[in-house]
Order: C-alpha cells, then structure tokens, then sequence
C-alpha cells in the first residue's frame, strides 16, 4: 500500500488490509469486531477517502530526490532489527498464552460488548459521542466557508457565484456570471483580494 | 501449530511500522492520511488479540472507540485535505507548510 504511488490503487490496497484485518478478527474469535471492521472501515472511511480521492482529481505523485539520504543506512538497521525480533518472536518465544477462545466464545459477541459497553464503560461511551458531536461540528464548520472572505463577497466555491445582486438578475442590466472551481478564483474573478495577490507575488 | 498471541503482535508491530513509514516517506496528503489508518488498525488488531487470549472483553470496547475516533479524523481531516486543496491547488505536503492561508 505504501508502494503506490497513485493515491487510488493505495486506497483500493488499503481496503484489502482491512477486510484481511477483518479475516484475523475472525479467527480470534471476535466476529462482532470484524463485521464493524468491514461496515465501517472497509465501508464508510474508505468510501469518503476514495470520495476525496475522486473528487480532488489526484495525480500520480512524481518522483522525487530523496531527501536525507545519510539516514537511510541507519533505516536499514532499524529495519532489520524489526525483522529479527519478528522472526525472535514468532519461533522462539512460547511462554504467552496459546489457545485463542475457540470454545469460549461469548467473549466477542454482540451481546457482551453491549453489556459492557453500557455498564462498566458508560463514561467512555458518553464521551465518544460527545467526540461525534465535535467532529460533526467541526466538519461543518470546514464546510461553509464564509468567513474566509470579505464579509460583503458572497461567494460560494463551486459551480456558481452568486450574491444578493447576482441572483436578481432582472435588477441589474448586465451581469454574467462566473463558474469558478476554487474561492481563490472567484475572488480573482470578481476583482476581490487584489492586495493579497500582489502581496504574494512580490515575496 | 496453533496461532500463538505473539504472532498477532509481531504483524501488529510490521503494519505499524509500516504505517509510520508512509507518513515519513509520503509526500500526498491523502496518502499519509491512509498510513495514519493503517497505524490506528494495527493497534486494533493488538487489542483484539490480547483481548481475545486473554478472555476479557475490554479490548474489543476499546477497539469500538478506536474506531469511532477514526471516524470523527476521516470526516474533520478529509474536511481539511479539501479545504488545504481549495486553498493551495495542491495535495502536496510541502506546499503546506505555512500555516497561512
């Protein structure tokens, strides 16, 4: 997934991880933990991610020189030193417990997450959805933009630009309106933000 | 030869690593948002082992705030990669290195 360079064939490896992920929760006998796995990892996030993806028109990244070069023998070793102790741990080392709850198997059901979702781990639970509330106000905020321009602009990124005047077209002779992709256009467009682009281009 | 908790924890640690890895060497936002998935994923996968060997059920609650958690980051990040994208006509991270619209 790392080895990707299209953003998209990523996501679509990253799905792949997951749904394996979802294959080992299984095995470990915690199939309620696996089918949110799926629903919600393999389901939603990566939809949105790939939704982005799409929608941002992502290229292909280039290829860049490497920077920090002098640290890639030390990466190296570091490396094999993981790969050492992963070969260490999963041949030599026979002390942690072996069986998996194969035959107990009430541990990962629906019904004892439930129960002690809502019993002992109420507070983190409440917490959680506080933590919802958050990201959904957070992600509209994000969302309306309004507060980045001039408070009299009244410009909606997107397909069209319209203020009070531009809707009323009848009340104006000659208006034509703009589609712009991006608030840094429009403002362009519309003769808004001159002092910053002159700004920019001077530094 | 039954699965033993060690293996779990020894692809834990290879998928975390692997994850730290693409946020370091990754220069699209997008792509470092996934990396950070993954490292959230293995995590998961270390709880679930310990709680699945060890017979108690914290784990697994934990794993469902984890992935609550994970989803509040995709809808504000994703909200920030758009809004970084609109503002700069870029998904590169180093052309976002102001904090200056």
């Amino acid at each position: 997934m790392v080895a990707q360079r299209n953003p998209l064939y990523g996501a679509i490896s990253l799905i792949g991880v997951f749904i394996s992920l979802a294959c080992l929760y299984v095995t470990l006998a915690a199939p309620f933990i696996a089918a949110v796995q799926v629903i919600v990892y393999a389901g939603a996030i990566m939809v949105l991610v790939v939704f982005v993806i799409m929608l941002l028109n992502v290229e292909e990244e280039e290829r860049q020189p490497m920077r920090l070069r002098s640290l890639v023998p030390i990466a190296l070793g570091l490396a094999a030193i993981l790969f050492a102790e992963s070969i260490f741990i999963i041949f030599f080392v026979q002390s942690s417990p072996s069986t998996p709850t194969r035959n107990v198997s009430d541990i990962g059901l629906t019904s004892s997450i439930g129960a002690g979702l809502f019993t002992r781990y109420l507070l983190p639970f409440e917490i959680t959805s506080l933590l919802l509330l958050m990201a959904i106000v957070g992600a509209m905020t994000l969302a309306r933009r309004g507060g980045l321009l001039p408070s009299g602009a009244g410009i909606v990124p997107g397909d069209q630009v319209f203020s009070k005047e531009l809707l009323e077209r009848r009340d104006i002779g000659d208006v034509s309106v703009v589609s712009t992709h991006s608030t840094e256009e429009a403002a362009r467009l519309l003769g808004l933000r001159k002092d910053r682009q002159a700004s920019d281009n001077g530094k | 030869m039954t699965p033993q908790l060690s293996w779990y924890l020894a692809l834990s640690a290879m998928l975390f690593t692997i994850g730290v890895l693409g946020v370091l060497i990754k220069r699209n936002v997008i792509s470092m948002f996934m990396c950070i998935e993954l490292m959230l994923n293995s995590v998961n996968l270390t709880f679930v082992a310990f709680s699945s060997f060890f017979r108690d059920v914290s784990g697994q609650l934990f794993v469902f705030i984890v992935m609550t958690v994970a989803a509040a980051e995709a809808a504000v990040g994703l909200g920030i990669i758009i809004a970084i994208f609109r503002n700069r006509e870029s998904l590169d991270v180093d052309d976002a290195s102001s904090l200056r619209l």
